[in-house]
């Protein structure tokens, strides 16, 4: 018994004696460690902001930033900020670290995680070295990498608009999409956010766009930059609007619009590629065709195409105007001819007549999805032409 | 369901693309030394990932419930090895006790195993790469199964080896080696396999 | 003791007991560290460190220490020193301590340092224990830097990480991955072998004797050798 209490004493007495000696060489090595640990996490910093003396983290919760944005970090002698930020580009997301100096202009960037087909984002952001807001636009871009561009781009816009939100100052941060719907929400506070655009099917003068309640609470028209809201009665409910009269009349023109099925079985010239067709009361058409794009006429061995025709429905006036387009299907190239489904694209067959419709921007890297689409447009015409009775 | 994915990722990839034994070299010492035979091998094995998930299970709890606590964190070596090595002893007198069956399987492992640098790897690296509980667990269970699939796999080749004729020089430790190598080799062709095995 | 003796102590461990290449222990070390010229060396003189330290601390503590409690004791020494040697790598050495990483902890449990406190330091005076752990460390670290020179000049075309211009368009990288290591140790101790002409201690299997437990441990290969221990 006594041996025992002598040699758990012996093994208690090395413990401490090796616990003491621990203590003391990690008190000496506690900060050096500290010290070398935190270089090394400022050396990340460092790259896109060279001349920073040191960084401190900033709480991201206590301001609105972008939401791409996932680390701020301040420079401690305030000569501007490090914004790591993670942005989806063509293949999947990437990771960026952008520094702002305070004047707005960029020290750095420089893409820490990607996956992209050409790679060439790795070095893209030394492009943006002292460049401000203004001049992000003009950066050449990736050859053959459009969407990546985009990505990198918009991603070195979020950050600039964060170093103003961080300066005290305040930027329009929303996207496209986000003010978009902001503003059929102030026009039309009863449609709960929830709006469809109207494909139009009727002549409308001196409104641009239509957009309809999901809940059947009234429309928003667009006239120029104004949203307009008209409740489901019909009355216009926004204030200080011109000519009140032109959207309670396209609103009531646009209820009283009917829509007939055309029967094809009397129409024999009408080909394969018209997938339906139907007729207003007040003589316009409204056709759905199919264009063969980069799904039919593209691929190689390597990378077979998808088989799937571009399908696009078009609204024709009677006097052979496109009053409206969309695109209903397709399956062109993720990041390069799906640009097709996006209403920059198809927007600009609006107004446009059998003559001057091939006069739009082409996707660019997509010439066989634009000529497909074209196709399906010419073919628009050619059924109207049809079902007018002509041949 | 992420969170599952992440726990058979971590699993199969300390099982097969990062074995303890093939890849990272910890636990050399039994793998040379007690692969023999099958049933040694196999022993061995079990025992020893037995031993990973016990001393995992307490570990953990103990790095973060109280070491941390107490700003500690530099005593982690001396406390996991003592943990260690009073888990194994402990174990060692519980299987003699009540389970000398069992004892005569496994037990007689027990004392190599306090000193097997997998044991003690594994506790620190499961702290390391910042693993939680559950993970830690299956981190310990893949890096256990790892070992006992390395030694039981190398155990029949051993045999092998044992029956040819080897040039002196290579006789022994040297061509154990170098068919440990070939194993390891096998084992490559697993890297990449595992991480994109959701993908 | 007189000089001969104190010299032929500290060159038994470099050469005739040399722990990597004849005694083969510390085998996982040996493995893991040596794709580099530098994780390798480093490696060495850290273990080298802890060795020398545990072998005078603890045959300073040889009478005090009870004999039914030794290895709990050696086991609190070294860890402790293992810590000790590790924040100062981790302080002062930052981009050592990346590369080692775990194997830096795990040098607790490499047998070298046990098995030299159980076989030399626990029956020895202080110096003799000193000089036996700093030429057994150098013995460690002289083998590892072999290992590691034939593995990173032909798997990586470099030596200690500067470039061999010649030898770029001929890397193996075979070398410097884990298979490459097991291969080249097994190669060194056939070399060592033929070198000795066979009068090196030849393992015929893995040793036990450096092994604590060599003592208690009841499997065939290490009761036969445990009797040495």
């Amino acid at each position: 018994m006594r041996k025992n209490i002598k040699n758990t004493a012996v093994l208690v007495c090395i413990c401490v004696v090796i616990g003491l000696l621990l203590s003391l060489t990690n008190a000496i090595t506690a900060p050096i460690i500290e010290k070398n640990q935190n270089a090394s996490a400022n050396a990340a910093l460092l790259e896109v902001m060279p001349d920073g003396s040191g960084f401190e983290s900033v709480d991201i919760k206590n301001y609105t930033l972008p939401s791409t944005i996932t680390e701020v970090y301040k420079e401690t002698a305030n000569k501007g900020f490090v914004i790591k930020l993670t942005t989806s580009g063509y293949a999947s997301d990437m990771v960026i670290m952008c520094g702002v100096r305070a004047d707005g202009k960029v020290t750095g960037a420089k893409c820490l995680s990607s996956n992209e087909t050409l790679g060439k984002e790795k070095t893209y952001g030394d492009s943006f070295k002292d460049k401000d807001a203004a001049a992000v636009d003009a950066v050449d871009t990736i050859a053959g990498a459009t969407k990546t561009t985009a990505a990198y781009k918009s991603a070195i816009k979020d950050a600039l608009n964060a170093v103003i939100i961080l300066g005290g100052g305040s930027v329009d941060i929303r996207s496209e999409e986000e003010i978009l719907a902001d503003n059929l929400n102030t026009a039309l506070p009863q449609g709960e956010k929830k709006f469809q655009k109207l494909f139009l099917v009727e002549v409308i003068e001196g409104v641009d766009a239509v957009y309809v309640a999901e809940n059947n609470a009234g429309y928003v028209c667009v006239v120029g930059e104004q949203f307009i809201g008209v409740d489901a009665n019909g009355t216009v409910i926004t204030e200080g609007v011109e000519n009140p009269e032109a959207v309670t009349t396209a609103i009531a023109k646009i209820k009283a619009s009917t829509l007939k099925d055309v029967n094809f079985k009397k129409y024999p010239a009408i080909t394969d590629f018209v997938i339906s067709a139907q007729k207003t009361a007040s003589g316009n058409f409204v056709v759905e065709t199919k264009g063969a794009g980069y799904g039919i006429k593209g691929g190689n061995e390597y990378h077979p195409a998808s088989g799937e025709y571009i399908i696009v429905k078009v609204a024709i006036s009677r006097d052979g105007k496109i009053i409206d387009c969309m695109t209903v299907s397709q399956a062109e190239t993720k990041g390069l001819g799906d640009a097709c489904a996006d209403e920059k694209f198809y927007g600009q067959f609006d107004g446009k007549t059998k003559e001057n419709y091939t006069e739009i921007d082409a996707i660019s890297g997509a010439t066989l999805t634009t000529d497909g689409y074209k196709q399906a447009i010419e073919r628009a015409f050619e059924a109207v032409k049809v079902l007018k009775g002509g041949k | 369901m992420d969170m599952f994915k992440t726990l058979i990722i971590i699993l199969l990839s300390s099982v097969f693309v990062d074995n303890y034994v093939l890849n990272r070299f910890l636990g050399i010492c039994p793998f040379l030394g007690v692969s023999k035979k099958i049933n040694q091998a196999t022993g061995m094995g079990v025992a020893v990932t037995i031993v990973m998930l016990i001393a995992t299970a307490v570990t953990w709890p103990i790095q973060y419930l109280v070491l941390n606590k107490l700003g500690l964190g530099y005593l982690q070596n001396i406390v996991f090895i003592l943990i260690i090595a009073t888990l194994v002893q402990m174990l060692e007198l519980f299987l003699k006790k009540f389970s000398p069956a069992l004892y005569n399987g496994l037990g007689v492992y027990l004392p190599l195993i306090t000193t097997n640098c997998a044991v003690l790897g594994v506790t620190i690296n499961n702290i390391n790469d910042g693993y939680n509980f559950i993970q830690s667990m299956v981190s310990s269970l893949g890096c256990g199964l790892g070992f006992l699939l390395a030694m039981v796999l190398f155990s029949g080749l051993r045999s092998r080896i044992d029956e040819s004729n080897i040039p002196a020089p290579f006789k022994g430790l040297a061509t154990t080696l170098i068919a440990a190598c070939f194993i390891s080799l096998a084992f490559m062709g697993f890297a990449g396999v595992v991480e994109n095995i959701f993908a | 003791m007189n000089k001969k003796n104190n010299l032929s102590v500290l060159l038994n461990g470099i050469i005739k007991e040399n722990p990597t290449l004849v005694l083969i222990l510390g085998t996982c070390p040996t493995l893991a560290t040596t794709n580099t010229v530098d994780g390798a060396f480093g490696m060495g003189i850290a273990a080298l460190c802890v060795l020398l330290c545990s072998n005078i601390f603890i045959s300073l503590l040889r009478k005090i220490i009870p004999d039914s409690m030794r290895i709990p004791c050696y086991i609190v020494i070294i860890a402790g020193f293992v810590t000790i040697v590790k924040l100062l790598i981790q302080a002062f050495l930052p981009s050592l301590y990346a590369t080692l990483g775990v194997y830096l902890d795990l040098i607790t449990v490499n047998c070298i340092i046990l098995g030299r406190a159980e076989m030399f330091a626990n029956k020895s005076p202080v110096v003799k224990s000193a000089l036996d752990g700093l030429g057994m460390g150098i013995g460690f670290t002289l083998s590892l830097c072999a290992m590691a020179t034939i593995r990173e000049v032909f798997g990586a075309a470099s030596f200690a990480g500067i470039a061999i211009p010649f030898m770029q368009n001929y890397k193996i990288e075979f070398f410097t991955k884990a298979p490459g290591g097991l291969l080249v140790y097994g190669l060194l101790i056939a070399l060592i072998y033929v070198i000795t002409k066979g009068k090196a201690p030849a393992k015929t299997s893995f040793s036990c004797q450096g092994c604590p437990n060599a003592a208690t441990c009841t499997i065939e290969t290490c009761s036969k050798k445990g009797e040495n221990a």
